[in-house]
């Protein structure tokens, strides 16, 4: 099933992110695909402030991997950007759907074999300006439903 | 003679010390994803309590995999670098057979995610199914085809529970049947590669 938003703002995509928070049971996994300044991070920024989180919240572009644990539940915050082309058996599958935890990963296609079949997939297009088309995939049409 | 003994090999951290084959204390407590932060303080913290003097650490016991892929490397590099600083001898456990429910047949099991577990039966010094990666269909039919057999380790993943290990003493105990290693040549296990 699929919903589509359109935001027009930094802040609206991250009241959605702050949705998603709230409507994502634990253990849920989301991949955000979009360019590069499409609003991924703000997206997560969202679900990091409505987990209470109080760390900064950026791309872990270099270091592959972070987990914010200073909030209700643990973040799980995944760029898979620097894993194109390599060996990706770095024991992620331990992190990736956590039992306790929300996971969000960035350019999940570089790392397609430890996907979960039930992710949460999110589109982010930049349509100009600060207006923003945010596509969201899910099996769990009460998920979606619970973002209206 | 102290003994050091390290486990971290699952989302749990174990930390023991022995003198003289006799264990002090050992602290085990599930500390998933910050047993690198905790491990050396937790360890300080037992040293000083029975005033161990790092001159007395003659010998450290660790438990080698398979488990967590990041977990049985944190265990693993602090044993080494012991070792090699203070040149004792070192000891390396499955970290299943760590997990055995002492002299009772004993099926372990660490959590390999992805429908699989990591298994090893053990009964008293026995080995009666080596270290293996098995889908946790074939493992709760090896349970139900054994039912005098002890499940030992967090198995709730399979939704059964089964019996907390006593893993330091474990390692402790199974010291006598282990080879000292060089601590160059110990790798971990991850059965996954």
């Amino acid at each position: 099933m699929e919903k589509v938003f359109v935001s027009n703002s930094a802040e609206e995509t991250m009241n959605l992110g702050k949705k998603l928070a709230k409507v994502a049971p634990s253990g849920s996994v989301f991949c955000f695909t979009g360019d590069l300044g499409a609003g991924k991070t703000t997206l997560v920024r969202g679900i990091a402030q409505a987990l209470n989180i109080k760390s900064v919240v950026q791309s872990p572009t270099f270091n592959i991997m972070k987990i914010y644990f200073d909030g209700e539940r643990p973040l799980i915050h995944i760029d898979a950007y620097r894993l194109a082309d390599v060996n990706t058996d770095i024991g992620l599958d331990e992190y990736i759907g956590y039992e306790t935890g929300i996971t969000v990963i960035e350019w999940p296609d570089f790392i397609k074999e430890l996907i979960p079949s039930n992710a949460i997939t999110i589109n982010i297009i930049n349509l100009g300006e600060n207006q923003r088309r945010i596509t969201i995939n899910s099996d769990d049409s009460s998920l979606l439903e619970g973002l209206n | 003679m102290v003994t050091v003994l390290l486990d971290s090999s699952n989302t749990n951290l174990s930390v023991g010390i022995a003198r003289d084959n006799l264990l002090l204390e050992s602290i085990s407590y599930e500390a998933w994803q910050r047993q690198s932060e905790y491990m050396i303080p937790e360890l300080n913290k037992l040293m000083e309590k029975y005033d161990v003097k790092k001159e007395e650490i003659g010998e450290v016991i660790v438990a080698k995999g398979p488990g967590s892929y990041t977990g049985v490397r944190i265990a693993i590099t602090i044993a080494k670098t012991i070792a090699v600083a203070l040149n004792t001898k070192l000891y390396a456990v499955s970290s299943l057979r760590a997990q055995k429910d002492g002299a009772c047949p004993s099926i372990c099991l660490i959590n390999a995610r992805s429908g699989r577990s990591y298994i090893g039966v053990y009964e008293n010094k026995e080995t009666i199914l080596e270290d293996q990666i098995m889908k946790n269909e074939d493992v709760m039919a090896y349970i139900a085809a054994h039912p005098d057999y002890s499940v030992c380790g967090d198995t709730k993943y399979l939704g059964i529970e089964g019996k907390e290990p006593n893993n330091i003493k474990e390692m402790l105990d199974l010291k006598d049947s282990l080879e000292s290693i060089n601590p160059l040549s110990l790798k971990p296990v991850y059965m996954k590669d």
